[in-house]
């Protein structure tokens, strides 16, 4: 092993911001600009992601030494669809309301990348334990972005916070905050932000 | 085992195990699910005739349906009639309460749209649109107002408000009323709406 070990704690922060999915690896997005609009899809989105991931790099985890690697990515996709079948049927069943605003995109967690790349590139190669601390770790990058992002364009485009009125009638509401113009602009400056973040936080470390 | 053999019976058990696994999931959520997609368009019609406490489908055809509402002593109060078509961006599905004599429009409500955000999404907002669809006359052809006015007190008897900057998807919705009304008409004229107290 030429690599060293990460720790539990590195292993899930990893995911929060070194290699957040969203801003660092810039994988998922397309789910991040079209459920952003609100807090509350945000949060269910982040859910039912989180679920998906941390059962399927589990799984993967689990029968990576049966599976033979050329079919590997076949079983892959087989495992994460069932999680997400199983996320989209439960929803619908128990959250309508949830499932409705969601719309298409619970279904298309199956094409998220953070998923298929987490098993491929993480839980494919490493044990039950730290696949499971890796996956909490992203599905919890991908959630926090998602809040952030929800919580920017709700605010603006509908003055509220979680069906709050947060803001009163002297704000002027930014409709292209609710439309996909702006889930753009935002993501945008999101990690623009980040990684001018990450480049002071190098450039630290560089001078002693 | 060969390389070949065991690709097969791998990927043959991942089939298996995901595929049993999902038809048991889906044996248990399925009733829930279809109670729920019921359960709400039942709501809403139970919600757009007033003083209404049961409904029962009549009526069904493509994105048309019929309900009708009942007091708490059987008597027909009216009916909710089921709509569906073109907005803005996608398709429209409302509820509008009728009359049993079919001539006045109790209320509407929508209960399923895309429509733009903060713009046409505003035919949800009872505050900005469902309430000047209160009462409205329908013996003749609702029309559109526009510019709108506030009070609902100064339109005619058989206009409904637009919405400022949204004049699609309030023309939509408009039109889509108009037709399941002369739709129901039709029915009420063949003698498919039963309309016995």
């Amino acid at each position: 092993m030429t690599m060293a070990q990460k720790t539990i704690g590195q292993e899930f922060f990893k995911g929060l911001w070194p290699e957040n999915p969203v801003t660092r690896q810039l994988l998922g997005l397309c789910s991040v600009l079209a459920v952003s609009n609100a807090v509350i899809n945000g949060i269910a989105m982040g859910l039912a992601v989180t679920f998906v991931l941390v059962f399927s790099s589990f799984l993967v985890s689990l029968v990576r030494k049966i599976v033979p690697n050329q079919v590997r990515i076949a079983s892959f996709i087989v495992i994460i669809a069932s999680f997400v079948t199983i996320a989209d049927r439960v929803l619908a069943a128990y959250f309508p309301q949830l499932s409705k605003a969601m719309g298409p995109y619970v279904p298309l967690i199956v094409v998220n990348c953070i998923i298929l790349g987490r098993a491929e590139a993480f839980a494919s190669k490493n044990k039950v334990w730290p696949s499971l601390i890796d996956a909490l770790g992203m599905s919890g990058g991908y959630v926090l972005t998602l809040l952030l992002m929800g919580f920017i364009r709700e605010l603006l485009g509908n003055r509220t916070i979680l069906g709050a009125q947060i803001l009163g009638q002297w704000f002027e509401p930014w409709v292209v905050m609710l439309l996909p113009p702006g889930a753009f602009i935002m993501l945008g400056l999101i990690i623009a932000i980040s990684n001018f973040i990450e480049f002071k936080i190098k450039e630290r470390r560089r001078q002693p | 085992m060969n390389l070949s053999t065991r690709m097969i019976v791998v990927l043959t058990a991942v089939g298996l195990l995901s595929g049993s696994f999902l038809a048991i999931v889906g044996q248990v959520t399925k009733e829930r699910i279809i109670f729920n997609k019921r359960h709400e368009i039942e709501m809403a019609a139970l919600k757009v005739v007033p003083g209404a406490r049961s409904v029962k489908m009549i009526y069904e055809e493509r994105d048309f349906a019929v309900f009708e509402d009942r007091d708490e002593a059987g008597h027909l109060l009216g009916y909710a009639l089921q709509a569906a078509g073109t907005g803005f961006q996608d398709k429209i599905v409302l509820e509008i309460g009728v009359n049993a004599e079919l001539t006045t429009v109790l209320s509407l409500t929508i209960i399923e749209q895309k429509e733009t955000p903060g713009l046409g999404a505003k035919i949800t907002s009872e505050e900005d649109f469902l309430r000047y669809w209160q009462n409205r006359d329908c013996t003749k052809e609702l029309t559109l107002r526009k510019p709108p006015v506030k009070e609902p007190g100064a339109l005619a008897s058989n206009e409904v408000n637009a919405i400022t900057g949204a004049t699609i998807s309030s023309r939509a919705v408009l039109n889509i009323v108009n037709e399941a009304i002369k739709k129901a008409r039709q029915l009420k004229t063949e003698g498919k709406l039963s309309g016995m107290n």
